[in-house]
């Protein structure tokens, strides 16, 4: 996006327009100076992610009452200008005594706390941290402006409710210079303060939010291994002659490299090799290496042989039940990358540079724009989980009938009612679960609280266990009971992690929620699916259950079922339990 | 750049930000024939020009530039 002109970005914005359809994402941008040019560079950022942009932008110097409107927009950016408060003070800012500054500070606290009281049931708010860096007129005395930016900051930081991100704009300041960012002409003109080269930036630095709201993050990065995560090859120099040695020169460029690989893996993300060598002579280095930092239990999956890349990593993506928009491909060679640029462009590569000094960096800020870093519990077990898939994979061959191999699972599930607790992985759940998803709804985590909050929505999650181990929570049903119609409930969203499909615990589940609603008096359940090029799988799942299409079209279908008439799956493998601390 | 060059970039950019096709940015164009130019769009429009020939137009001059023909006259001026 740097490297457009503005009237490049419209010009593609208009092509655009036509090629990305799908559910609308709104955005409302709200402020108190003039921004408007954000609008089309949003709408850009939005296409180019394949998300279908609605950008609309608050009336001028209105935040407050503004953020009352905005019920149904998905993502809402408020630009709150410290600079044009102060001007339109009618006395000099820096004069002021005590008591005065006080006064000032409160009110802008107590507004802010109303904007984000307005916006507490919007999905995803982004509010930008104050900033200084336009008034600094000395570099030996803090200033009162500077002082009071301190202050909200602090204010900000520790009011921040769940649903708000706060961006840091003095940081994309320190990077493109203060003159190339504020341009006091304007504003004095127009209160239009910032330059577009401000708001490219800035709009590519919530680029990670956009993704992670729209569940367009990826799960997994997929590491070559000569020259990637040691320097040299193997099977010229040997395996005395790598590097990654903390204390080396080169090496510990790539020490820290394997370091952000274990940082990624701790996180959930998934770890991969696929290098063109002996299979042998790379589990040897990993397994006895003395400066191999990236062991085998950060690693998932191995595709070390002498077939191409492009097809490794189709195995790779069929295995790991990801698609391969989901991965990231690490490779220092340009033909390999360029061969999966050319046969699988859906897969982010990144080339190790030249300037070898650069790789660390360069693999940074992928991963802080792709990755979901909020740690939680269930991804620090996920690659033993998937090695426990593995197990199950090769147990699995042993039975004649699936369904002998499932009842030697010892298969339990337990189920969690409107459980806070889960709240941020329920949010990640619906974020990246793309196959066995129903409606395929991404929710974050302020609308999870919503429903679990509300009397008229239930939120069902499970989590399964087996004799190999716990796979966490991996399902989830949301219903909305039907206020015109207390007798029925609607389907919200039903999906399941990737990892527990082909068990039929979704039968299980669904046998446990709808004897549920049945003691709830519920007589009817309404049901959708929604169709996306990753969920074909689930396409018939309602007409398996016995629900009886209402209506249809070439994305939806409706459907309806009396439960009177609902038969239950009775899978007698599966063990459920109730986590014991509902409270109806 | 020569003339030419100069006045086809500036109705590309006008065509951008106003959203019209470039064969109906003329010599005669202004705020009067082009129904989307508003204060909104003319600061997008300065913010595009000074963008395109890596100028910067006059604080003074900002706010007089509503035809195509002062447009070329202030974009000439401050490429000098």
């Amino acid at each position: 996006m740097d490297n457009l002109k503005y009237s490049e970005i419209l010009q593609k914005n208009r092509i655009m327009f036509k090629d990305v359809n799908g559910k609308p994402y709104k955005v409302k941008v709200l402020s108190n100076i003039t921004v408007n040019s954000i609008k089309e560079l949003l709408e850009y950022i939005l296409h180019i992610n394949q998300i279908n942009p609605i950008v609309e932008l608050g009336n001028y110097d209105n935040i407050l009452q503004d953020s009352a409107k905005c019920i149904d927009d998905d993502l809402v950016i408020v630009f709150y200008n410290l600079q044009n408060n102060i001007d339109n003070m009618s006395y000099f800012f820096e004069d002021i005594n005590d008591e005065l500054y006080n006064t000032i500070k409160d009110k802008i606290c107590h507004e802010i706390s109303m904007v984000f009281d307005n916006l507490s049931t919007s999905p995803s708010v982004i509010f930008n941290l104050f900033s200084s860096i336009e008034f600094v007129s000395s570099y030996c005395q803090k200033s009162k402006i500077e002082l009071l930016v301190t202050d909200l900051n602090e204010y900000l930081n520790k009011i921040k409710p769940m649903n708000v991100h706060l961006v840091d704009v003095e940081k994309i300041t320190a990077i493109i210079g203060v003159n190339h960012s504020i341009d006091l002409r304007l504003y004095h003109s127009s209160k239009a303060p910032y330059t577009l080269a401000f708001l490219k930036k800035y709009v590519t630095s919530i680029e990670s939010i956009l993704l992670r709201n729209n569940g367009k993050l990826k799960k997994a990065i997929i590491f070559d291994c000569d020259n990637t995560l040691w320097k040299g090859t193997l099977g010229e120099d040997g395996s005395d002659n790598i590097d990654m040695s903390k204390t080396s020169h080169n090496g510990k460029i790539f020490n820290k490299i394997q370091q952000i690989a274990v940082f990624l893996s701790k996180r959930g993300i998934l770890i991969g090799l696929c290098s063109k060598n002996n299979e042998h002579d790379v589990s040897e280095i990993i397994l006895n290496h003395p400066d191999m930092f990236l062991k085998n239990n950060f690693i998932t999956i191995k595709k070390i042989n002498w077939e191409d890349k492009a097809t490794n990593l189709k195995s790779i993506s069929a295995e790991l039940n990801i698609g391969l928009d989901s991965i990231v491909f690490v490779d220092d060679s340009s033909f390999e990358i360029n061969l999966i640029k050319d046969q699988l462009p859906e897969v982010l590569t990144l080339q190790v540079p030249k300037e070898i000094y650069e790789y660390p960096n360069n693999l940074l800020k992928i991963v802080y724009k792709y990755f979901n870093l909020v740690v939680n519990q269930d991804d620090y077990s996920k690659i033993e989980m998937y090695q426990q898939q593995f197990v199950r994979d090769e147990f699995k061959s042993k039975f004649d009938t699936i369904e002998d191999y499932l009842s030697s699972l010892s298969i339990s599930l337990t189920i969690h009612k409107d459980d806070p607790s889960y709240i941020p992985r329920i949010a990640q759940l619906t974020q990246k679960t793309n196959q066995f998803n129903l409606t395929t709804k991404r929710y974050v985590e302020n609308q999870i609280l919503k429903f679990i909050q509300s009397e008229n929505d239930y939120v069902f999650a499970i989590s399964v266990e087996d004799k190999f181990g716990e796979n966490g929570l991996t399902g989830l049903c949301i219903i909305n009971r039907n206020l015109q119609n207390l007798k029925n409930v609607i389907i919200d969203t039903f999906l399941m992690s990737c990892r527990i499909i082909g068990r039929n615990i979704e039968f299980a589940f669904m046998d446990y929620i709808f004897d549920w609603l049945i003691n709830q008096n519920i007589e009817t359940v309404n049901a959708e699916f929604h169709l996306t090029k990753k969920n074909e799988q689930v396409n018939s799942f309602y007409e398996k259950l016995g629900f009886n299409v209402e209506s249809s079209d070439i994305e939806s279908k409706q459907y309806t079922i009396q439960l009177k008439d609902y038969v239950k799956k009775q899978i007698q493998y599966i063990d459920v339990k109730m986590k014991r601390n509902e409270q109806n | 750049m020569i003339m030419v060059d100069i006045k086809n970039k500036i109705k590309i950019v006008m065509s951008a930000v106003f959203d019209v096709p470039v064969e109906e940015i003329t010599e005669i164009s202004s705020s009067d024939t082009i129904e989307s130019w508003d204060s909104l769009k003319h600061l997008n429009l300065i913010l595009a020009l000074e963008e395109e020939f890596d100028i910067s137009i006059p604080d003074e001059e900002v706010g007089n530039l509503f035809n195509y023909k002062l447009i070329e006259l202030v974009v000439n001026e401050c490429r000098k």
